[in-house]
């Protein structure tokens, strides 16, 4: 008799756990899908008072941003060039820094790391303060080398310690076979330890990717014509007069969607990018 | 081979700092466009700090929003976490869909809930007023304003945690599950005392990488209530930028963003101190 209560309890359990992944599926996806929707309606009926979920879908939104004197084509190569540059040094750099961080054995090298880790730490509202005047007395302040710079404070602390968890779980085994055969440090780096962390350097690159592309706060400080990026694009639709929604909606989702595409492609190795290392994952 | 990172962070993290802590002895302030002025003045800026309202009001929301946002995340963020590793079938699709908010840029997020709450034509708006569990302008009212900001927040990263989370729930041996399940033991039992208990490392390590970057982003607040209605979702990093780029007091903000720092730095030595406990994660 009780074996049955339980399994009936069991088949309530399940019930509600289904539930409740629908609940959760729904609250993550609604705001999404609404954008997307949103991004095909008129200007009409993207601010009807009641919610459309049926309408007639046009490309409008789309077709205004990517024509006319200010269209989306110039933010769009800021962005790829700010994001993609920096993510690139970064991931080069930090994965020579995070060997070396690896592999070094030096009393004050916790010290370094620390140092290393608390820059990844810091506010941006801080860090934009004297970046902002070292950019202005540079004459960087407007060109996209300031967002490059400003990228690199967090995205290469970042790379150095995620590049350190992976070389850091490799056996040195390998690498000393490799040394007594007589090839040099750097050899030994890209030769052999290099190949065997390329999940570590895909999974560095995409993550300070989707960083840099998502950052407004340093673009909206040190960019101005000609060097701003997406984000800044989709906050000058709020103006004074109202808000295009249909374009903003339609910018978002553009901003949005190569981000999601490439962050799930590395998803096996997501836990332990975004814990720095700490947490191995799968 | 750590040098040329070592070079380059020094140059963009270091000695920004070091030029801060000067900022904050000087009445720096920003006239129209490149032109900025400085002059010594002792620890005005210090003393003015300690007995500003505006800057301990900026704490207040900054505190408030950190514990309500970090706290939800981490419950739910567990909850969901369990309801996925419980599930049989579709357990990766339904992961990827619950990863999607975390790569969202946060302006985005900022924007897609000002127009989700837009008491005119919002989504969510329009389903608060016709369930009968708010009616009013959500943006002009402090406490609405200030649950939307923060769920958009915990919309935002709440995948984050769940897939920490996940990965900790994976690495627990399955033959403890099964030992506890054979002797009989009800599911909240074993969560009590098997599941919990072996999470507390993973669950430490998810809570400091969330805190640490509730402190940097202020994007999304930025770009939907702006710090508002008043004051009141102005959070200490939103009044810093404002003390900065709109009253154009540099040197005051550098104050502000010092003590910023120093928490950071904090949370990051909490953080490495996690990291070097004796192995219990991972």
């Amino acid at each position: 008799m009780s074996n049955l209560l339980d399994s009936l309890r069991a088949v309530g359990g399940k019930r509600l756990r289904n539930l409740l992944v629908v609940v959760v599926l729904l609250w993550t996806l609604i705001p999404i899908a609404w954008m997307v929707l949103s991004s095909f309606k008129n200007p009409v009926d993207v601010v009807s008072s009641k919610p459309l979920v049926t309408f007639h879908p046009t490309l409008a939104n789309y077709r205004l941003i990517f024509s006319g004197s200010n269209n989306l084509w110039p933010y769009i190569r800021s962005s790829v060039v700010a994001a993609g540059v920096s993510s690139l040094a970064a991931t080069a750099l930090g994965s020579l820094a995070g060997y070396g961080l690896a592999r070094s054995t030096w009393r004050g090298r916790n010290h370094v790391a620390f140092w290393i880790i608390s820059t990844r730490m810091a506010p941006i509202a801080a860090v934009i303060l004297p970046l902002f005047v070292g950019f202005s007395v540079l004459h960087l302040i407007n060109t996209i080398w300031a967002l490059i710079i400003a990228y690199l404070s967090f995205n290469l602390p970042f790379a150095i310690w995620i590049m350190e968890a992976f070389f850091a779980e490799m056996p040195a085994g390998i690498e000393e076979a490799a040394r007594v055969d007589g090839a040099l440090r750097f050899q030994t780096f890209r030769r052999i330890a290099l190949p065997l962390v390329t999940p570590g350097l895909v999974t560095t690159a995409i993550l300070c990717l989707v960083f840099a592309w998502n950052d407004y706060a340093f673009a909206a400080t040190f960019t101005g014509p000609g060097s701003q990026t997406l984000p800044v694009a989709a906050s000058q639709l709020i103006t004074e007069t109202g808000v295009n929604w249909g374009e903003l909606t339609a910018i978002g989702t553009i901003v949005a969607l190569p981000m999601v595409v490439v962050g799930l492609a590395v998803r096996r190795y997501l836990v332990r990018g975004l814990t720095f290392g700490a947490i191995s994952g799968e | 081979m750590m040098l040329p990172s070592l070079l380059i962070l020094a140059a963009i993290s270091l000695a920004p700092f070091f030029y801060m802590i000067w900022m904050s002895f000087h009445n720096m302030s920003l006239l129209g466009g490149a032109g900025i002025t400085s002059s010594w003045n002792g620890g005005a800026n210090w003393s003015r700090m300690f007995t500003d309202p505006a800057v301990g009001q900026g704490w207040l929301a900054m505190l408030i929003y950190f514990v309500a946002t970090v706290g939800l995340e981490l419950v739910l963020g567990v909850g969901v976490a369990l309801l996925v590793f419980e599930l049989v079938w579709g357990r990766n699709l339904a992961l990827s869909f619950i990863l999607m908010p975390m790569f969202i840029a946060p302006v985005i997020v900022g924007l897609l809930g000002r127009y989700l709450v837009n008491s005119s034509y919002g989504l969510y708006a329009w389903a608060l007023r016709q369930t009968g569990v708010y009616g009013g302008a959500i943006f002009s009212h402090p406490v609405p304003a200030f649950v939307s900001v923060v769920l958009m927040d915990v919309w935002e990263w709440t995948p984050l945690i769940a897939l920490i989370t996940l990965a900790g729930l994976v690495s627990i041996s399955p033959q403890l599950l099964e030992a506890a399940t054979v002797d009989g033991a009800r599911y909240r039992q074993r969560l009590r005392h098997v599941i919990l208990p072996s999470l507390t490392g993973v669950l430490v390590i998810a809570l400091l990488v969330r805190s640490m970057d509730a402190l940097r982003y202020f994007s999304t607040i930025w770009l939907s209530t702006d710090g508002g209605p008043g004051n009141a979702t102005k959070i200490i990093p939103l009044r810093l930028y404002e003390v900065a780029f709109r009253f154009f007091h540099l040197g005051y903000a550098a104050t502000i963003g010092l003590v910023m720092l120093a928490v950071s730095i904090l949370l990051a030595n909490a953080f490495l101190r996690v990291l070097r406990a004796p192995k219990a994660q991972s």
